[in-house]
């Protein structure tokens, strides 16, 4: 039987345009109910980053002078023994 | 003088040499030939007849004066034309390719091995693309079982940030309109070959040679392999070098579709992403998949396996193994394979011509579709929407984002869109796999 191309290509296209809008309308819902469900049980921690630089600075000062006492230490230890 | 007597003690020496061989041929004619049947026996033959027969191995000769016999790299007769000028047009137009690849810059990854892999297949005698060239062995190896542009899709999923999408997760039905660009075109193509007397595509070839207006080149040799083989190496021409020229196609069909104070629409900043958010998407779109649309799993699983390595964090020297290395070997592979299609009894038909207009609607018709949505979107949304994003929805990542991004700011200087199009950009991709899919659900 001869099909016709055209009509035969716009089922396809029926077809297809409404497949992939509904798989994306899907994956929004999905996408929007998880950020919510996320968000509630895993709040972002969101002072993470405000600790002002300062206190880096000091954080980062204290353990250089841990890692230089250790360093210290395990030289006199080598010395030792 | 010099010259003269250096011609003269040669043509000397090449006489002795020429009698001598030819005494020695004498006598071997009276031997009585040991050798099978089968095998070809070695004819001892002067220097003027090795001359003659070793012109007859030339290229040139093949060129020159086509014979009748000579197969095809799928075992079908040659013509003579695609034998002769069909050759000789193939290099012009591979040419022309590395012109793009190299001085315009037309996805050079992919456009350069793809011509140097035309060049060779075009090559007489030596049958490149045959079942024991080197191109044909590539594609046997990786394109015909439609297993490289699959690599290229991990590779490319180990380099994609959801994150804008996430954010804003209703652009993704923008990246879902400008699919419109596939199935457009498809019609486009079943109207050329019904009513016109030029152009003759069944059903299947009309769905491969639509998918470019997916924007993505994997996906195109993905189906293309798999609906049509035989029109492949057009398709991905066509499908990478309009990808190159999306900066030309789409700025005027955004202009047209849009007023100025559209284009000038500011949007929202977007809000920051959970790291879990980004770690469970790609399972829910291979969940999706799962469900609804099984012919998609091999396009969206190894998309959605080079996202999860990535976001996982955990895995980096995997993800960092197939957006780097992997995809690089994978690519030109890819371009050699897909390059042994543009032999000239391949890629010479008028089918060509079809493939490259369609190819251009389907590009036009994805962008004005999602621009279309987006100003549906931005009626009825309540944060405002600028339309130009839509465009960013056929794939083409991140290109199409880029250009949405430069037109918003040549609008409206400050006007940073870049971020608010990757959304769509990447739900592009999506939307061209699930297509792709509705596709092969089809035909399977």
């Amino acid at each position: 039987m001869e099909i016709n191309l055209v009509a035969e290509s716009i089922k396809f296209m029926v077809l297809g345009m409404l497949i992939v809008l509904i798989f994306l309308l899907l994956l929004v819902e999905v996408m929007k109910w998880q950020a919510k469900l996320i968000n509630k049980y895993f709040p972002q921690k969101a002072p993470t980053t405000p600790t002002p630089n300062i206190s880096q600075d000091e954080e980062s000062k204290r353990v250089a002078a841990i890692i230089a006492a250790v360093a210290e230490f395990r030289k006199n230890q080598k010395k030792q023994g | 003088m010099r010259l003269k007597r250096l011609i003269l003690s040669w043509l000397f020496i090449l006489a002795i040499t020429t009698g001598f061989v030819y005494a020695s041929s004498t006598d071997n004619h009276a031997a009585p030939s040991d050798a099978t049947v089968e095998e070809k026996v070695y004819e001892s033959k002067t220097i003027p007849q090795m001359l003659v027969s070793f012109y007859h191995t030339t290229g040139l000769e093949a060129l020159i004066s086509p014979k009748e016999g000579v197969k095809t790299s799928d075992g079908k007769e040659m013509s003579l034309f695609a034998q002769s000028m069909g050759r000789v047009i193939m290099f012009g137009v591979v040419f022309l390719l590395f012109y793009l690849a190299i001085a315009k810059q037309f996805e050079p990854l992919l456009l350069l091995p793809i011509a140097f892999g035309g060049l060779l297949a075009n090559i007489p005698i030596a049958n490149m693309a045959g079942d024991h060239g080197m191109l044909g062995i590539i594609y046997n190896m990786g394109i015909a079982n439609e297993f490289f542009p699959l690599l290229i899709f991990m590779g490319v999923g180990a380099m994609t940030d959801f994150g804008p999408l996430l954010s804003n997760p209703k652009t993704a039905l923008l990246g879902g309109a400008a699919q419109f660009g596939i199935f457009g075109s498809l019609v486009g193509a079943a109207m050329l070959s019904e009513y016109t007397g030029i152009f003759n595509f069944t059903l299947k070839q009309c769905s491969a040679i639509s998918i470019i207006g997916g924007a993505d080149g994997p996906t195109s040799i993905f189906i293309a392999s798999a609906l049509a083989p035989e029109l492949l190496g057009a398709i991905a021409v066509a499908a990478y070098s309009y990808m190159a020229l999306v900066p030309v196609i789409q700025p005027p069909i955004m202009r047209a579709l849009t007023t100025k104070e559209e284009r000038r629409i500011v949007m929202k900043t977007t809000r920051k992403v959970h790291r879990l958010e980004k770690l469970f998407f790609p399972i829910v779109v291979v969940m999706m998949t799962a469900l609804f649309l099984p012919d998609a799993a091999p396009l969206i699983g190894a998309f959605a396996l080079g996202n999860f390595a990535k976001e996982s964090g955990v895995v980096d020297r995997l993800s960092n193994e197939m957006q780097n290395s992997l995809i690089n070997i994978v690519t030109i592979f890819l371009g050699l394979g897909v390059g042994s299609t543009l032999a000239s009894d391949k890629f010479l038909v008028v089918e060509t011509l079809g493939i490259m207009i369609i190819g251009l609607v389907a590009f036009a018709a994805g962008t004005a579709a999602g621009v279309i949505m987006a100003k549906i979107m931005n009626k009825f949304s309540k944060e405002p929407i600028n339309p130009l994003i839509g465009a960013a929805g056929v794939s083409a990542v991140p290109m199409a984002a880029r250009v949405v991004s430069k037109v918003g700011s040549e609008e409206k200087p400050g006007n940073v869109l870049l971020m608010h199009a990757m959304g769509p950009n990447v739900a592009g991709v999506i939307g061209s796999a699930v297509a792709a899919g509705v596709l092969l659900s089809i035909f399977n």
